[in-house]
């Protein structure tokens, strides 16, 4: 059932996609198609217990009988589930000890992302990485610094083998199998993703970070993240996301779960930029994931803050379910469309404790022949009282075939409950453009300072070295957009 | 409610467009069925509750029925309807000003052929298709160019008594010509019987010409068991004005939908709204409002006041089209609960397809302010009258937005007390 795959190297790093490269490694993947024998494959394969395929199995009986969903406006071709390998994985004789075992060219390949897997042990680094390559993950850093202060971070297969308990009692239990299509997809056939656990009244010491790259052709990732902040933790939590250049559409159907118990707050920041396909609208990565944060403990907190630049198309709702009371969500997202991308992307914020708030700020840029969405529910069960939201989204629109759309949904059912929503679409105005332009700024150089200038508000919540990549890339995804 | 609807014989049924039209909308009914929740259209607002119901639908009986006792506190040209059927109509109509029965206007006047339908879609609502399906009762309303007549017209429909749950189907043609301008008054009351669970659907199909307006007021005043659907499809011509004002405040579940295309430049709409309920209802405001060309602008602003175990609903949508530049859309919801199990749901909606352009929408919800209220206790003033005293301040800008001053009133008297008594 397995076969190996040599693929040449084919780096077409001239385009503006600089992470358009495939690496030449030997992968181990699996043939083709969706049944319950690749599931069982996939978790013998990974040494899971009898509970997690079960689990799978499960997911994957519920799946059958779902239907892809329709509602978001986003237009693409019909993804044949079976025409996909569901498991590669890097070759490797034995599980590497150390990152001196790590494979060569893999390194090299994450050199090339500028992520100084190798360096970040001998350097005074502050982040530590989790990095999966296509269906696995290959690397974790700075474990032994972590594991002193008792924080977990690993690979998830890692975690069912060596703490089955905590994955047992919280995987599923924030986004359960039976959630949407492409969640139980996931759950069916998630292959890896990383691992987070902060004990009780600790403070992540650095911040922790996930490097996602699909590489084989023709393989799906599925990668299934689970953080756990006990009370009083602490922790921020970054993640990327490269795919190589190429023809064919890539599908990505991936899962967070938080877990965000008593006074406990969880930082989470993404940059993605997947490869969103070529001028034409050829090519490009399918991102379908389900995020969501529970905040069970009283004072829990969670933030959302994502910069989307990639990927043609995108679906993807990071959300807060507000269950402790006094707990906080905030959502803060920069989406950037050009070319032929779509992006439907929002949150939710379900309030159900006491004096629960949250915060929503949204900045949408739509350029060339781009179509984006801001869908939104903020929903205030009978029992939230106090509960507070606060909405902004924005939305730019550069050109004049891009199309920007704001759907929020407001749901109250409680009187003490205060919601507020404002949204504006615009496009850059001539003022400031002229401005820029009379100090001798060129017209490519301003629109991307004002872009930058529009989204500020979002980046100041990004990490530092993560605010320094998003405004080179907002620059990047931009770039041909004016004139 | 069966939506296999019999086909009953109505006149007009020998012109073969119009009999093709009612089996157009019977098949579209069946087609479409009554929405439930998973029709996005109507998420919030579940006509499901009709499936339950048997309502017969009954064309103009054999009595000649009365003029009822509806009094309106302005001087109007008056059109009234009893329980869905047409009953009278003022006979102090100048010339420039044409009112006809529905169904003789269809006989007489080939060229509504081309109007019936043309805006309200039998295929993307299934209450217009219902409306199709039984068309028969209802008026064309027909204002000449440059006609600016002095008292508005106002169509009343009046239920009484109705014993079994009863089906009164309306559909109005209204034409306005270059460069009228009028103002419509709907009313929609009952007497006698306050548990009557009748339903009424109305469709207006509105068109405004060049340079011409229409402002245009609506008071629903249903029975509390009964339900209330109405759909205003409105065409705005170049620098037409098409104004509307709807206080919902009956009925148990009512939806007034408001669907205007601004089709060529220098069209606007304001599409205004109010809901005040204290009781089970569920009281729906859609909006749909679309640029289609350059230089148009539209503003909304709605507010309610929910108490009780009502349900308010607002769904508005801003649509601009690709090439619709320099067009201006501004849409505010604002809406007010007064006890534990109200319920307000809402979703305002862009959808733009064009860079030149400033559209903004606002929501928010919120309750009776403490600190207002304290003033107004702390001046001797009895908590009931303090908080009427805020709803009334809550709701002035909306209802200012009624620019004859005489319907206002009427609308501002009629608006009802929203707290428990």
């Amino acid at each position: 059932m397995t076969e190996k795959n040599h693929i040449a190297i084919t780096d077409e790093s001239g385009d503006k996609y600089k992470y358009g490269f495939v690496t030449a490694i030997e992968a181990d993947t699996v043939s083709a198609g969706l049944n319950a024998d690749i599931i069982r494959l996939i978790s013998r394969k990974k040494g899971e217990p009898d509970w997690l395929l079960d689990w799978r199995l499960k997911a994957f009986e519920f799946w059958q009988g779902m239907k892809e969903p329709s509602w978001a406006k986003l237009k693409y071709d019909k993804i044949d589930y079976q025409s996909l390998s569901y498991y590669s994985a890097p070759k490797q004789k034995t599980a590497p000890k150390s990152l001196d075992e790590v494979d060569k060219t893999l390194l090299e390949t994450y050199d090339k992302l500028g992520i100084p897997l190798k360096e970040q042990e001998v350097l005074a680094g502050v982040v530590a990485v989790d990095a999966v390559f296509d269906s696995v993950s290959v690397a974790t850093t700075y474990r032994a610094k972590l594991a002193e202060k008792g924080v977990i971070f690993c690979s998830i297969s890692e975690a069912v083998r060596e703490h089955p308990g905590l994955v047992q009692k919280y995987l599923g239990s924030v986004v359960p199998y039976t959630d949407n299509f492409f969640a139980c997809l996931n759950s069916a056939v998630f292959t890896d993703g990383s691992f987070v656990y902060i004990p009780k009244g600790v403070k992540c010491p650095m911040e922790l970070s996930t490097y996602f790259r699909i590489n084989a052709r023709n393989t799906g990732q599925f990668e299934r993240t689970l953080i756990i902040a006990d009370d009083d933790s602490y922790v921020s939590y970054l993640e990327g996301c490269t795919a190589p250049q190429r023809d064919e559409n890539q599908l990505h159907a991936a899962i967070v779960e938080i877990v965000v118990l008593n006074n406990a707050e969880v930082k989470y920041s993404t940059v993605q930029n997947w490869y969103p396909g070529d001028k034409d609208g050829k090519g490009g990565v399918y991102n379908f994931v389900t995020k969501r944060a529970a905040c069970r403990g009283e004072k829990a907190k969670v933030s959302w803050t994502q910069v989307e630049t990639g990927s043609a198309v995108t679906w993807k709702y990071p959300s807060c379910v507000l269950q402790g009371d006094n707990s906080s969500g905030e959502f803060y997202s920069v989406a950037i469309t050009n070319n032929r991308q779509q992006a439907d992307t929002g949150t939710k914020m379900i309030h159900i404790g006491k004096n629960t708030t949250s915060k929503i700020i949204s900045k949408g840029i739509s350029a060339g022949f781009s179509n984006q969405t801001y869908r939104g529910l903020v929903k205030v069960t009978p029992g939230a009282d106090n509960a507070r939201n606060y909405t902004q989204c924005d939305s730019l629109l550069i050109g004049t075939a891009c199309g920007s759309h704001t759907v929020p949904y407001v749901e109250n059912r409680n009187k003490t409950a205060q919601l507020e929503h404002e949204a504006t679409t615009s496009k850059i105005s001539d003022e400031q453009l002229f401005y820029c332009r009379q100090r001798g700024i060129g017209e490519e150089e301003a629109v991307s300072l004002i872009v930058n200038g529009f989204c500020k508000e979002v980046m100041q919540h990004l990490p530092m070295e993560f605010a320094i990549e998003a405004a080179k890339l907002i620059n990047i995804s931009l770039e041909g957009s004016v004139g | 409610m069966n939506t296999e609807l019999p086909d009953i014989k109505l006149i007009g049924d020998e012109l073969p467009w119009l009999k093709e039209y009612r089996a157009a909308g019977r098949r579209e009914f069946a087609g479409q069925g009554i929405p439930t929740a998973k029709t996005e259209a109507w998420k919030y607002t579940k006509p499901n509750r009709f499936l339950s119901m048997d309502f017969i639908f009954n064309p103009r009986g054999g009595d000649k029925l009365a003029i009822p006792e509806v009094n309106l506190p302005f001087v109007a040209y008056k059109i009234y309807f009893e329980n869905g059927v047409f009953i009278s109509c003022d006979d102090d109509l100048p010339d420039n000003i044409e009112v006809l029965p529905l169904i003789e206007a269809l006989m007489f006047r080939p060229e509504l052929k081309n109007k019936t339908g043309s805006l309200a879609d039998i295929t993307k609502y299934p209450f217009a298709a219902l409306n199709a399906a039984y068309l028969n009762e209802g008026v064309y309303i027909h204002v000449k160019a440059g006609v600016r007549p002095d008292k508005p017209i106002a169509l009343i429909n009046h239920v009484t008594a109705a014993v079994r749950p009863e089906l009164y189907n309306l559909h109005h043609i209204v034409e306005i010509d270059k460069g009228a301008s009028v103002e419509l008054v709907e009313y929609y009351g009952y007497t006698g019987a306050p548990k009557s669970s009748y339903l009424v659907n109305v469709v207006n199909e509105i068109y405004v010409a060049a340079n011409a307006a229409l402002r245009h007021y609506k008071l629903q005043d249903e029975a509390f068991k009964a339900g209330h659907l109405a759909l205003n499809a409105v065409n705005v011509a170049a620098n037409g004005l098409y104004k509307s004002f709807c206080l919902q405040k009956g009925a148990d579940l009512s939806r007034n939908e408001t669907q205007v295309c601004l089709a060529e430049e220098g069209a606007t709409a304001e599409v205004d709204a109010a809901y005040i309920m204290n009781g089970w209802a569920t009281l729906d405001t859609t909006t749909d409002i679309e640029h289609l060309v350059p230089h148009t602008n539209s503003s909304q602003l709605v507010k309610g006041v929910i108490g009780g175990q009502a349900k308010g609903v607002f769904q508005g949508k801003i649509r601009i089209a690709s090439n619709a530049v320099k067009t201006e859309g501004c849409q505010l919801h604002k809406a007010m609960l007064l006890s534990d199990e109200a319920e307000i749901d809402v979703k305002p909606e862009l959808e733009i397809f064009a860079d030149d352009v400033k559209c903004s929408h606002g929501a928010a919800c919120g309750r009776l302010d403490a600190d207002q209220l304290f003033y107004l206790r702390s001046r001797g003033i009895p908590e009931a009258e303090a908080k009427q005293i805020l709803i009334d301040a809550y709701l002035n800008d909306v209802m200012a937005k009624v620019d004859d001053e005489n319907i206002r009133s009427w609308i501002k008297l009629s608006q009802g007390n929203p707290l428990p008594a």
